[in-house]
């Protein structure tokens, strides 16, 4: 099939839960890469009958264009040369298609192929340093069949931090928004607030919302507060993004809790929650905390999350969390890769691999779940798996089975390590099956809703013609794996299950607008601290305009 | 300065410093001053000229001549094809230059030095603690140079990043700093150390051993005479706030000093996390090597040495590829970036071996080349980015225009070897 201006896919069961569309079977029309609501007669169809139609995929919070990542490869030689990824067969594309290597962080091209061999046709990378934004974009440029952009880093800013202890918290929202459009980022992203600075300090971390942060008149929560409220008051299409203090350490669930509660009435997401909801410790076991944080989350419109799901099998954790990654290498013996990167934040990358038969494995994998089922809002709850680090994207349809079916859960659980379930609510037997409606949700509508993006995740008229169409199976998760269609901005890039086309993906960010009176104290600070002049930082020549702000 | 159009700021790639605070005065179209005065900039830059040739067996000839021959060449030679990725070309061009790999079923390598293989492979067993240079430049307050001496490979790396700056938790400059000096045989660091140990080359893996050891707490036995005071260096490394160790991983032509060298600074520095916090600064050469590094790896995800022979990308760092080349493997070769690099290491093969460059005064390549296609040099002639020797990616504004764009030459190269059906 080639790829015509105008498509008609007809009698497929369509899931489009932001048009409260579930489970009709109608038609989708698609012209000039758009949704329209008809076409005149006559033009050309695609059989969809049978079949389950949904919009594309949306990835809210992965790793896989970073300099972070490109570390993390180096780091994986012996995953690359046990998954090698030879180029597609492609009809056409924007270059040759490309061969390439895979693992838990594949090489660029292969993302993008294997991103649109899920149905995904939208990823974000969650955390990129501004000082390497650069390499991002560059690494974009060569992740085709993905729209994608990334969140910049700020959380631990050596500017930020001088102005929020000056109590310039207006320069503060200035910089955000400069530093936005000086790397060309779609969102504000925290990582451990004042943790990271804290590491490269004898302080080494921080534990509580309230630590002074190396000796400053700065605290976790004042970071939280500042970010969040300019986020905000920049009217982002995404809220502040979120990886609260304590990542991973038993009874960090009081943690997240209160982070969320310093920012109640304010939109805000906090991401990968599955990391940040255990009990224990205080000489007390690891235990599951998925339940009070989720009853916080049901009950605060204004918070969103993703879950950040375990998945049994090789991982890669990469974070800018450098301290976590430290302890994680001290824990597990495994190989070690840490990058301090200077005024702006850190990097940490370790190996690891989730074991159905150990203890503490098995309780992220059921805390994740829980957070799932004990979901009230599915809008507000999505799908991740923070890729690579709790597994990979390509295991989403794994865990979209696990969600759907009691019975392939309560067969894996009675496989996992059982020594910390003790109360866990997965344990005690969830029943709840998420349905192809919810999963819609948690994949793509919720996301993109979350996102702010007008145009992804639904099937309306105006949106992007961003289409995954499934042959229905009642293994599901080989029905999630294998999509027998995918359309992207009306071409159809996927055919019979064969990837065919591989589109330029199209860069989404944002540029809100500042008080140039922050420019002048902020030269001022690169001059004395910075490597790179003022002039050289922010990057040029990215594809596409930013989006609309409002 | 004198009089002129003046460029600024302007990234220099002399070496891996990677300093993006030049001014380049221009004048009749020339490169007529370079501030400030580093040797190596003032080397890199020359006076912006370089050769526009098209040559052919030697011989002018238009451009799709040229690229014609070399498409033919190339894909004639495909899945024995060799691509070596030289320096001074922007990161873009390597982009180009792997895609035509990737197409040609070739085996690609770098200008790779054979000690900063040997770190990149040691980094891959055991991965590293690193930082950025403006980390080295604001935090560290203890600095070791082991066996060498900035100063003349890279000249600003002392003044601009590791110790005469003032920084964020070093206000006092240089004064806020204690610096060790390690020399091995000949190999010596920087004048005016505050602390300054000599050892002999057969006692550098102790040495580098005892100094773990001393960071990782364990008792030591009795040490021999020469490692007492190496121990005592280590334990003021410990009470760092911000301890960096400063090496070369490309000291020149020379044959590497000790193998286990690179090994042993990465397991130090990772060992000074536990008491302190510690980061290891890799001295690495210019010209965008760092780049080259960087786009195989998001590319194939290996550094260097690899092959697309099979149809995908396979590791083979045991095999580089200049010596398979002249070892008679590869049955074409195309350089991509500045062929004087490579010396004259290609003489032997090129006899037997057709060789295809594109990159900055290919016509004056030190081999016999078939097709020889002069561009500019990135940063002086030719836009994109280029990365510092801590992979930090800075863009390029060069002051002169006009040279041929190495990026657009390879994309036109790799339509010419499509267009023969050159791809599977």
């Amino acid at each position: 099939m080639s790829a015509p201006d105008r498509l008609r896919i007809t009698g497929g069961t369509v899931y489009d839960p932001a048009n409260g569309v579930d489970g009709e079977t109608r038609d989708v029309c698609i012209e000039g890469g758009r949704i329209v609501e008809r076409l005149p007669a006559g033009v050309p169809t695609l059989d969809a009958k049978g079949m389950v139609v949904m919009p594309g995929g949306v990835d809210i919070h992965a790793h896989f264009a970073s300099s972070s990542c490109n570390h993390a490869r180096r780091l994986a030689p012996d995953e690359h040369a046990a998954d090698p990824a030879p180029a597609p067969a492609l009809s056409d594309g924007a270059g040759p298609p490309r061969s390439g290597t895979g693992g838990t962080v594949p090489s660029t091209f292969t993302t993008g192929y294997r991103y649109a061999g899920l149905g995904y046709t939208t990823a974000f990378d969650a955390a990129v340093a501004p000082l390497t934004a650069r390499h991002s974009h560059s690494e974009l440029d060569d992740t085709p069949c993905v729209d994608g952009g990334f969140f910049v880093l700020m959380g631990n800013d050596e500017y930020l931090l001088r102005q929020i202890e000056a109590g310039e918290r207006d320069r503060a929202r200035d910089y955000a928004a400069w530093l936005l459009r000086a790397t060309a980022a779609y969102a504000i992203k925290i990582v451990n607030p004042g943790g990271v600075e804290a590491w490269k300090t004898g302080q080494r971390n921080v534990t509580g919302l309230d630590d002074p942060i190396g000796g400053r008149a700065v605290t976790p929560r004042a970071i939280l507060e500042t970010l969040a409220d300019a986020a905000n008051a920049l009217r982002l299409p995404h809220p502040v993004h979120i990886h609260c203090n304590n990542l991973g350490v038993a009874g960090n669930y009081t943690t997240t809790l209160a982070s969320m509660e310093t920012l109640a009435g304010r939109r805000a997401h906090f991401t990968h929650l599955q990391f940040h909801c255990y009990g224990g410790g205080g000489g007390q076991p690891w235990s599951s905390a998925a339940a009070p944080v989720i009853e916080y989350v049901n009950a605060h419109p204004e918070v969103s999350s993703d879950v950040g799901q375990v998945m049994f099998g090789p991982a890669m954790t990469i974070t800018a969390d450098a301290p976590v990654e430290y302890l994680l290498h001290k824990s597990s013996g495994r190989r070690w890769t840490n990058i301090d990167i200077e005024l702006e934040t850190g990097c940490g990358i370790v190996p690891l691999t989730y074991k159905d038969k150990a203890a503490v494995s098995a309780l992220q994998w059921a805390v994740g779940l829980e957070l799932f089922l004990l979901s009230a809002d599915p809008w507000r709850v999505v799908l991740s798996t923070d890729h690579p680090n709790g597994g990979s994207f390509l295991s989403y349809p794994a865990l979209i089975q696990l969600l759907m079916d009691r019975s392939v859960r309560d067969e894996q659980l009675k496989r996992v390590n059982p020594k910390l379930l003790a109360g866990s609510a997965l344990a005690d037997g969830l029943a709840r099956e998420y349905t192809l409606g919810e999963i819609a949700i948690i994949t793509r509508a919720g996301p993109a809703r979350l996102l702010g993006l007008a145009h992804k995740g639904h099937l309306g008229a105006g949106a992007d013609a961003d289409v995954t169409i499934y042959s229905r199976d009642p293994d599901l998760a080989k029905m999630f794996s294998t999509p027998r269609y995918v359309i992207k901005a009306g071409a159809v890039i996927v055919e019979e299950g064969q990837l065919r086309r591989a589109p330029a993906g199209r860069r989404l960010h944002v540029a809100p607008g500042y008080d140039d009176a922050v420019l002048r104290d902020l030269r001022r600070h690169f001059d004395r601290y910075s490597t790179v002049s003022f002039e050289n930082y922010p990057v040029r020549d990215v594809p596409g305009e930013p989006l609309a702000i409002g | 300065m004198s009089p002129g159009s003046a460029i600024a700021p302007v990234t220099c790639l002399g070496c891996g410093c990677g300093c993006d605070d030049l001014t380049i005065r221009v004048s009749d179209g020339r490169i007529a001053e370079v501030a400030p005065p580093c040797p190596l900039a003032r080397a890199w830059f020359g006076d912006g000229t370089v050769p526009t040739m098209v040559l052919r067996a030697g011989r002018p000839v238009p451009l799709e001549a040229a690229l014609a021959e070399a498409a033919g060449l190339l894909g004639a030679a495909r899945g024995r094809a060799l691509v070596l990725l030289a320096p001074d070309i922007s990161t873009q061009a390597y982009q180009a230059a792997l895609t035509l790999a990737d197409v040609l079923r070739a085996t690609v390598d770098t200008a790779t030095s054979e000690p900063a293989a040997a770190g990149l492979l040691a980094a891959q067993r055991r991965g590293r603690a690193a930082a950025t240079l403006g980390e080295v430049r604001n935090r560290a307050d203890v600095l070791l140079f082991w066996a060498v001496d900035p100063a003349p490979g890279y000249p600003r790396y002392l003044s601009r990043y590791a110790l005469e700056p003032v920084g964020t938790h070093v206000p006092g400059g240089r004064a806020g700093r204690t610096v060790i000096s390690v020399a091995i045989g000949a190999d010596r660091g920087p004048a005016g150390a505050d602390l300054a140990l000599a050892l002999a080359p057969e006692e550098e893996i102790a040495a580098l051993s005892v100094m773990r050891a001393v960071a990782l707490g364990n008792t030591l036995g009795e040490l021999p005479a020469p490692l007492v005071p190496v121990a005592q260096a280590a334990a003021r490394l410990v009470k760092a706030r911000y301890a960096v160790v400063v090496h070369d991983a490309e000291p020149g032509a020379e044959p590497m000093r000790d193998p286990y060298r690179a090994e042993g600074l990465i397991a130090l520095a990772q060992a000074l996390n536990g008491p302190t916090r510690a980061a290891l600064s890799s001295l690495r050469a210019g010209g965008n090597r760092s780049g080259a590094e960087a786009v195989l790896t998001w590319q194939t995800g290996y550094p260097m040495a690899v092959t697309y022979r099979q149809g995908f990308p396979q590791y083979v760092p045991a095999s580089r590829g200049l010596a398979w080349a002249v070892a008679g493997g590869a049955a074409a070769v195309l350089v991509v970036g500045a062929a004087a690099s490579l010396g004259a290491g290609l003489n032997d093969a090129a006899g037997r071996t057709p060789v295809v460059v594109v990159g900055p005064r290919a016509s004056e390549a030190p081999f016999p080349a078939r097709v020889a296609i002069d561009t500019g040099v990135a940063g002086i002639h030719e836009g994109g980015t280029a990365y510092r020797m801590d992979d930090v990616p800075l863009p390029l504004r060069p002051p002169l225009s006009g040279a041929r764009s190495a990026a657009e030459t390879l994309a036109a190269l790799l339509a010419a070897v499509r267009s023969r059906g050159g791809q599977a």
